[in-house]
């Protein structure tokens, strides 16, 4: 039986994106689950599973062409098997095409892109909550097939205007020009100076026009300057959908907070005596935010309704624990989550975060990484900040907030006054699925883990 | 008492533009203004010397012209053209005075006096206004070693409603105003002299349009004396004498019938003491930022009065910024794309850098161009005298600058400026379907000669 592998869901930030190397020729045999090819949007690049077992029978979209998520970009078939006609009419034109008028769905994309316009198939509106791909046959007129078979289009992304919806050749001609970013000549030629694909940079230009400021404040956000008062930003992609799904989360998943404050002095002390053996053992410095992050998991252990996401078949405790990080960028706040927190030790940790953390900032993640997290622990003990709340990372349940580190008076047994570390702590849930009084056990017992370290970091 | 969104004082075309934007966006709009609407502009600058210069040139082109015949019994009705002159303004200050009725503005006669942020007095009343913008424009400068009687030695306010025609004029000033009012008496049949304190005429535009424009004048038999200091202004019965330094210190004597001064513009403060109200200035003209602010709060200074170019297209510019940041926008004005006109005989149009400015800039330039002569449009109206030069840089097209001499030159520089605007780089200039025969092909042959491939020019070698 024909299996049609798609291009993935590249996650919430991403509509597009371009396979930028094939792992297999057609005519190899592919195992489920074995790499077949690396997809690469935004700043992630992945590779991507067979979802089935055969042959790669064919490559529908070649390398370096940008299609919209869940476009059929391959089939694979059985060995022997031929591919289905109605896989291979749904997914590409018979070549030559036919002169029938009825024809069926998608023009595969041609190898050679224009350099000038590096997005030959017409993508979904962008920030639709995935491509509309009609199913059953697309009716065009051979002329317009042929336009856009020539053009790179994508029949099935066509609206047609003709009678009974029937795409003519005026409607592929629009949707070539609606598909190629609009910039001015100086912008898109300062953007292939420099390799820039333009869809990525947000048009301050009448009618969203890239100009050339566009391109270059892109280029180096440090260089332009800093908003000035009364000015109107235009919002980049990255920040549309961030602030799609922080009004989604915001106002979709009812937040309640809880705080308290952690007396942090045995976790430094703990911290300190173990941070020169680690180093010296393993070659890396375990940060105060590894053992935030192995108690957080230790944590969701204990209870696991925080490591979950509510679906439509119910309340869905998520097998792994893979406890986030907030990163910010100028680009927006990235989240990669370390894997599988609650197996590892604080080395695994620590040498996982700092990678994460690394290629977070240089736009080196993998989607995997940011989609994997259960739970994210967002940290502000850099600034003097005493505490704060954090909108939940959709589809999560629980998010906690780190304020600063901060002396505190208090009295001893003996009535000195000494003084003491501590650090406000901040634990966001989602309503509809925690209680109070399970938020509140959740926060009282990791701050009784934070304050005896020895004791819950030693079964590991 | 009534608060308006938007006071503005001066009805110019900074003035008035901001009014109608400001309306326009469903602001309460003030207007103050003490004399006429249309301001300098309307009133006795761009549009009356346009009026005669219509006038003369027509006179102009038919005298010379090859082939009609008792051309030389023409006379031009100096009554008439100032009368047509005077029709046109009130035409337009009419129209404009409708115009600001339908947008309800309230236009209110008198001079204003700002007493601080958000309040004017206009006479006895005062208004408030969470926004001022001040628009009171410049006027001629009066050097105060000349003495003006309004007749034989005037500012150029007062040549504008000329009784008779001088036999001989000199003009002290060879900037945009004396080049113009040049251009209408030498085609009255006036001997001009023009008398120029720097080393050209026209100091701030490209070489090779200077150099052009003197040739031509010359040829229309003006004199032009440069690095010329005018030292005395005497009057001598019904003739001035100018007494003047040429460049090798020599003193020399100029006898004339009349002395127009045209030696630029100073901004209008009347009404606004900066002293008292702590406003900054820049030199003589009121300080703001590149957001049109002054340092008052919610005061905005627009046009002459802040300097830079005296254009009435530049007041407006900023006009529209200054609105829309009281609106809560942050719009500048580019300099680079503010287009430069003179209405001299023939026609100057520029933009942006001149050659050697671009070249100075250290940027790898080029420049394309394309003479008049090989124009088809141009010899059929019999308009030779020009050219189209555009600069850009060699490594990404943009257009640098665009000057251009000839006749209309003023109505196609619009066309860079589109262009300009949009960045398009020269190729796509290049590349524009132009209509045959017209005066625009020339731009499009320029933009092509700039990659060495005009049609209408013999090939480079």
């Amino acid at each position: 039986m024909a299996v049609e592998v798609v291009l993935p869901m590249l996650g919430v930030t991403v509509e597009k994106g371009s396979i930028s190397e094939w792992l297999k020729k057609e005519g190899d045999k592919v195992e489920k689950g074995e790499s077949i090819f690396v997809v690469e949007a935004d700043k992630v690049s992945t590779e991507v599973e067979s979802p089935g077992s055969g042959v790669l029978a064919k490559i529908l979209v070649n390398e370096g062409i940008e299609v919209p998520v869940l476009t059929v970009v391959a089939i694979i078939t059985q060995a022997g098997e031929e591919i289905p006609e109605d896989i291979l009419a749904k997914a590409a034109p018979a070549s030559p095409v036919p002169e029938a008028v009825e024809v069926d769905a998608v023009a595969s994309a041609t190898p050679k892109a224009e350099p000038l316009s590096p997005i030959p198939a017409a993508p979904a509106p962008v920030f639709s909550s995935g491509p509309t791909v009609q199913s059953g046959p697309v009716r065009a007129v051979p002329a317009a097939r042929r336009s856009a078979k020539e053009k790179g289009l994508d029949l099935a992304f066509i609206n047609g205007t003709g009678p009974d919806g029937v795409i003519t050749c005026r409607d592929v001609e629009n949707a070539a020009t609606a598909s190629r970013p609009k910039a001015s000549t100086l912008a898109a030629r300062m953007a292939a100076q420099q390799g820039l694909d333009l869809s990525v940079v947000a048009g301050s230009g009448i009618r969203g026009r890239i100009m050339r400021s566009d391109v270059s404040a892109f280029l180096d956000p440090s260089q332009s300057e800093g908003p000035a008062l009364g000015q109107v930003i235009p919002l980049s992609n990255v920040r549309q959908v961030i602030s799609r799904r922080m009004s989604e989360s915001a106002f979709g998943a009812p937040h309640i907070y809880f705080f308290a404050e952690v007396d942090l002095d045995p976790l430094l002390a703990f911290r300190k005596q173990l941070v020169p053996q680690v180093e010296d053992a393993f070659g890396i410095r375990l940060s105060l935010n590894d053992f935030l992050i192995k108690a957080v998991a230790l944590n969701l252990l204990d209870f696991p309704l925080l490591n979950s996401r509510l679906a439509p078949e119910g309340v869905v405790i998520n097998p792994q624990v893979n406890v986030g990080l907030a990163v910010a960028q100028p680009e927006g706040l990235i989240v990669p989550a370390v894997a599988e927190t609650d197996r590892i030790g604080l080395v695994a940790i620590a040498e996982q975060r700092a990678d994460l953390v690394e290629r977070a900032r240089s736009g080196r993640l993998t989607l995997p990484e940011i989609e994997r997290g259960t739970f994210t622990v967002s940290s502000l003990a850099q600034y003097d900040i005493t505490l704060f709340t954090a909108i939940l990372n959709p589809p999560q349940s629980g998010i906690l907030s780190v304020g600063q580190t901060q002396d505190k008076l208090y009295l001893d047994d003996q009535g000195q006054v000494r003084s003491k570390k501590i650090s406000v702590m901040g634990l966001g849930v989602d309503h509809r699925i925690i209680d109070g009084a399970v938020a509140a056990d959740f926060l009282q017992n990791l701050k009784r883990k934070l304050e005896a370290p020895a004791f819950s970091f030693s079964h590991l | 008492m009534k608060t308006y969104d938007l006071a503005v004082i001066g009805a110019g075309p900074g003035g008035y533009h901001a009014a109608i934007i400001a309306a326009q966006h469903g602001l309460s709009v003030l207007l103050a203004e003490r004399d006429a609407l249309g301001g300098t502009c309307l009133n006795r600058g761009c549009i009356p010397t346009k009026s005669f210069l219509a006038d003369t040139g027509l006179l102009e082109k038919a005298t010379h012209s090859p082939v009609l015949t008792g051309t030389d019994k023409l006379k031009l009705d100096l009554k008439a053209m100032v009368a047509r002159k005077n029709k046109v303004v009130t035409t337009m200050v009419t129209g404009l005075s409708k115009i600001m009725d339908s947008h309800g503005i309230t236009v209110v006669s008198g001079q204003a006096r700002l007493e601080g942020p958000g309040r004017i007095r206009i006479g006895p009343r005062l208004y408030k206004a969470e926004n001022i913008i001040l628009a009171l424009g410049s006027r001629p400068a009066v050097p105060g070693f000349i003495p003006f009687d309004g007749k034989l030695i005037q500012t150029t306010d007062q040549a504008l409603d000329p009784a008779s025609v001088p036999s001989r004029l000199g003009i002290i000033g060879g900037g945009v105003i004396g080049l113009e009012f040049a251009a209408v008496f030498m085609a009255l049949g006036t001997k001009v002299t023009i008398l120029e304190m720097l080393p050209d005429i026209l100091y701030s535009e490209d070489q090779e349009v200077r150099r052009t424009i003197r040739l031509l004048m010359a040829r229309s038999g003006v004199e032009i004396r440069t690095a010329t200091k005018v030292l005395e202004v005497n009057r001598a019965g019904e003739t001035v004498e100018l007494i003047h330094q040429n460049q090798a210190g020599k003193s020399m004597s100029l006898t004339v019938d009349r002395v127009l001064v045209a030696t630029g513009r100073v901004p209008v403060l009347d009404g606004i003491d900066p002293q008292r109200l702590g406003l900054e200035m820049n030199g003589p003209y009121v300080k703001v930022d590149s957001f049109l602010r002054t340092n008052l709060a919610g005061v905005y200074a627009i046009g002459d009065l802040v300097g830079g170019m005296m254009l009435a297209h530049k007041a407006s510019a900023e006009a529209e910024a200054a609105v829309e940041n009281i609106l809560g926008g942050a719009k500048t004005v580019d300099p680079d794309l503010i287009p430069r006109c003179i209405w001299c005989r023939p026609e100057v149009a520029a933009v942006g850098l001149t050659e050697d400015q671009a070249r100075e800039s250290g940027r790898r330039v080029r420049a394309g161009r394309f003479n008049l002569p090989n124009s088809g449009k141009a010899q059929a109206m019999g308009e030779i005298d020009g050219f189209v030069k555009i600069i850009a840089d060699r490594d990404n097209g943009e257009i640098l600058g665009v000057h251009m001499v000839g006749e209309h030159v003023t109505d196609m520089i619009g066309e860079v400026l589109m262009a300009k605007t949009m960045e398009a780089a020269v190729e796509d200039l290049a590349g524009v379907i132009m209509p045959h025969p017209t005066l625009s092909e020339n731009i499009k042959e320029a933009a092509l000669d700039w990659s060495g491939l005009a049609i209408h020019a013999l090939k480079q070698s």
